[in-house]
């Protein structure tokens, strides 16, 4: 058991299926020397070599679509993208080729590859590089996207996306990359994918959130319990396919239901989950669904960025108003 | 004497360009309040200082560019230093082990936020099992505004859901299917259901909200011809005061401290049962001559007693009137329920003895009490609406 943040986590994850599973290689911009932007590759190229940890050039499109081609050839590619905001060159070949080539070759081939990502606000980065987009993947079929909220759920989600035998998605929280660290056991021990996790258990709100976020609404949930008010705080972490069957549980226990996400409002995933709820639990809701979210604008520049993102107050007043309706 | 070298920015670039200064030498700092802005290849970045003590010197001006490892600052003295800076001041690789690295292009990653303690439960969404009352939004409003705990209705609908055909069906038969609660057992406490609970709900609301006032005053009915015709003549004659004072007939909503006029005189008309107070709506009493009205006030006192009222007809009025003086009891302070403004009581009738042109005579009068919230009402209006009803009520027909 080794204390450690969600980033030392997924490099922890990382080395593991290195060393475990021989087909398993990374590539992506500075991942090698550098140890990548974030770190999150550190050392991982001293260890393991340069050709399961590759640099490859400022090319987004090529490092997707270099890692399709792998993961259709017996190999299982993990190619990192620096930043969410340089991930749209890779969007032709995810939805044209990774998330369609089991379709395509009816069940022959299938693309075990993970695509990393940081993404998110809240470090005081450009407005490109702090969005929120995981809706527009979340949206496209074959393809699943994960998102780990603490280092446990990193460490074991991402052992288990890499495992999968269909590409995933992998977005990591940037704001909460060294923010915590967690008891967390190197023992190659995956978490299961498409469900899921009950942080808080209660009776009163359910609160569905992910990624960062998750902070925010715990921090939320703390304040609310000294007036007795009880949250069910549910972290989404897998955004697609969603395990709404969890979702719909929680919310026939408590009859409220608030989402909290980062991302702009609209078509964003709580709209996904806000309609899912509308359609197999209205008999359960007491109150009208209420979202807590970023605005339909481009992020702002960094002084004002936590301006745009769901703050703790406004995750409460939320609650309340879902209680008082 | 301590030089802060200007750290690597991010992703090895090698000089940054310096914006603006926010200290100059001689200032005192502290550990990780901004020495400067520097503009690198990627963006605007703030430098915050890595040491408390004071600046000696400042080795560039704005707008040179520094190469990263240059001498920035001399700090004369120092206090501790900066565990965000460590990484980077004054060499990265040079002083500090790689695992304390946190680089990034841009920005700044947070730290320090302590160890994260969670018993995650992973999904086990598959345990529904129903046994909670099933009910769209609308019948849970409507079974509020009855004061019906919808866990006693019985559900027909698909699913085991509360249908609004159930609430009013529950609604219909609740005097008959439990007479036992419409009074407590002494010596045990029992929650309140129905009209008593929907009662201590809108009183509490009431005495929360209200400005209350009340007026007294009497009607002279000595000259009416038709001596029964009490109930049709009150609604009359309340509809007859709203005409000459609008602002009772309506609503106050306090939040947004508005005050909405009505043109329909849709009065609540309140009938005592064992139940408690059910209150059925008389619609459009302004457009009613007085038999449209006692033939409306009997099928509607019928469907009261026999509790056949549906939910419609007991919302959404715009005035209440309370015949409360059945038994025993001239005067009173009635109250209205929020958000109406006006509610008229009528007190048992008497014989009074009367001056009337320098003799004494005895009449039969009414004893009215007229309660507006005078939050949106004046005292001048109630008192023009009150003289109205009077004056209706005093005509022989």
């Amino acid at each position: 058991m080794a204390e450690m943040t969600l980033i030392d986590a997924v490099t922890t994850a990382l080395a593991w299926e290195l060393e475990h599973d021989p087909r398993v290689v990374i590539l992506g911009e500075d991942v090698g020397v550098n140890g990548g932007v974030f770190r999150a590759t550190a050392g991982l190229q001293a260890r393991f070599g340069a050709d399961r940890v590759q640099d490859t050039p400022l090319a987004e499109g090529m490092i997707a679509g270099v890692a399709i081609g792998m993961a259709a050839q017996g190999m299982i590619p993990v190619p990192e993208i620096q930043f969410m905001g340089f991930i749209y060159p890779t969007v032709d070949q995810i939805i044209n080729h990774a998330g369609r080539l089991r379709n395509r070759t009816r069940g022959r081939m299938s693309c075990p590859m993970v695509l990393r990502a940081p993404y998110g606000g809240g470090i005081h980065a450009p407005e490109h590089h702090s969005e929120s987009t995981e809706a527009l993947f979340a949206h496209m079929p074959g393809v699943r996207v994960v998102i780990p909220s603490s280092p446990a759920r990193a460490y074991g989600l991402l052992l288990a996306a890499i495992r999968d035998p269909d590409p995933v998605i992998f977005l990591e929280p940037k704001r909460i990359y060294r923010l915590n660290k967690q008891n967390v056991e190197d023992n190659g021990k995956a978490l299961p994918l498409d469900v899921c996790y009950t942080l808080r258990q209660g009776a009163d709100v359910t609160v569905v959130t992910w990624g960062a976020m998750t902070f925010e609404t715990l921090k939320a949930a703390d304040q609310l319990a000294k007036s007795n008010i009880s949250c069910e705080v549910i972290d989404l972490a897998t955004i697609s396919p969603i395990d709404y069957e969890t979702i719909l549980e929680s919310v026939e226990k408590t009859g409220r239901l608030v989402i909290a996400h980062e991302a702009a409002r609209t078509g964003g995933v709580g709209a996904e989950v806000a309609a899912i709820v509308a359609e197999k639990g209205l008999y359960d809701l007491k109150a009208p669904i209420r979202r807590v979210t970023g605005y339909d604008v481009v992020m702002p520049l960094f002084r004002r960025e936590m301006d745009y993102m769901p703050s703790v107050a406004k995750i409460v007043d939320a609650v309340r108003e879902s209680l008082h309706d | 004497m301590i030089t802060f070298n200007l750290p690597d920015l991010g992703e090895g670039l090698p000089e940054a360009e310096i914006v603006s200064w926010h200290v100059k030498e001689g200032d005192t700092v502290k550990t990780d309040e901004p020495l400067l802005s520097v503009e690198t290849a990627k963006a605007v970045v703030e430098v915050p200082s890595p040491y408390s003590g004071v600046i000696a010197r400042l080795h560039a001006q704005a707008g040179d560019i520094v190469a990263t490892g240059a001498a920035l600052v001399d700090f004369a003295e120092s206090g501790g230093t900066s565990t965000a800076q460590k990484k980077s001041a004054p060499v990265p690789e040079a002083d500090e082990p790689e695992k304390a690295d946190s680089a990034t292009v841009v920005g700044n990653v947070p730290t320090g936020g302590g160890l994260l303690q969670e018993n995650a439960i992973a999904g086990g969404g598959r345990r529904r099992k129903g046994g909670r009352v099933k009910a769209t939004p609308s019948v849970r409003t409507e079974a509020r505004r009855l004061g019906i705990d919808l866990a006693d209705v019985p559900a027909t609908g698909k699913n085991g859901q509360v249908t609004s055909a159930d609430l009013a069906r529950f609604q219909g038969t609740l005097t008959k299917a439990r007479p036992a609660r419409s009074s407590p057992t002494p010596g045990r406490s029992e929650s309140l259901r129905g009209p008593r609970r929907a009662m201590a709900q809108s009183m509490t609301q009431h005495r929360n909200e209200v400005a209350l006032c009340t007026i007294f005053d009497d009607a002279d009915i000595h000259e009416w011809i038709a001596k029964r015709d009490f109930t049709a003549r009150i609604l009359r004659a309340t509809a007859a005061g709203c005409a000459k004072a609008p602002a009772l007939n309506g609503f106050f909503n306090a939040q947004s401290m508005s005050h909405q006029l009505e043109s329909r005189v849709d009065i609540a008309l309140a009938v005592d049962t064992d139940d408690g107070l059910i209150v059925p709506v008389i619609r459009h009493v302004e457009e009613m001559n007085l038999d449209q009205i006692r033939d409306e006030v009997a099928r509607m006192k019928k469907a009261t007693l026999d509790r056949s009222v549906a939910p419609q007809d007991m919302v959404n009025y715009t005035i209440t009137v309370s015949n409360f003086g059945v038994l025993a009891g001239r005067y009173a302070t009635p109250l209205m329920v929020p958000p109406t403004v006006a509610i008229l009581g009528t007190g048992k009738l008497q014989h009074d003895v009367v001056a009337v042109m320098g003799g004494i005579e005895v009449h039969r009068r009414i004893p009215l009490s007229l309660s507006f919230d005078h939050r949106c009402i004046t005292g001048g209006e109630a008192c023009r609406f009150l003289a109205a009803v009077i004056d209706d009520l005093e005509k022989p027909q």
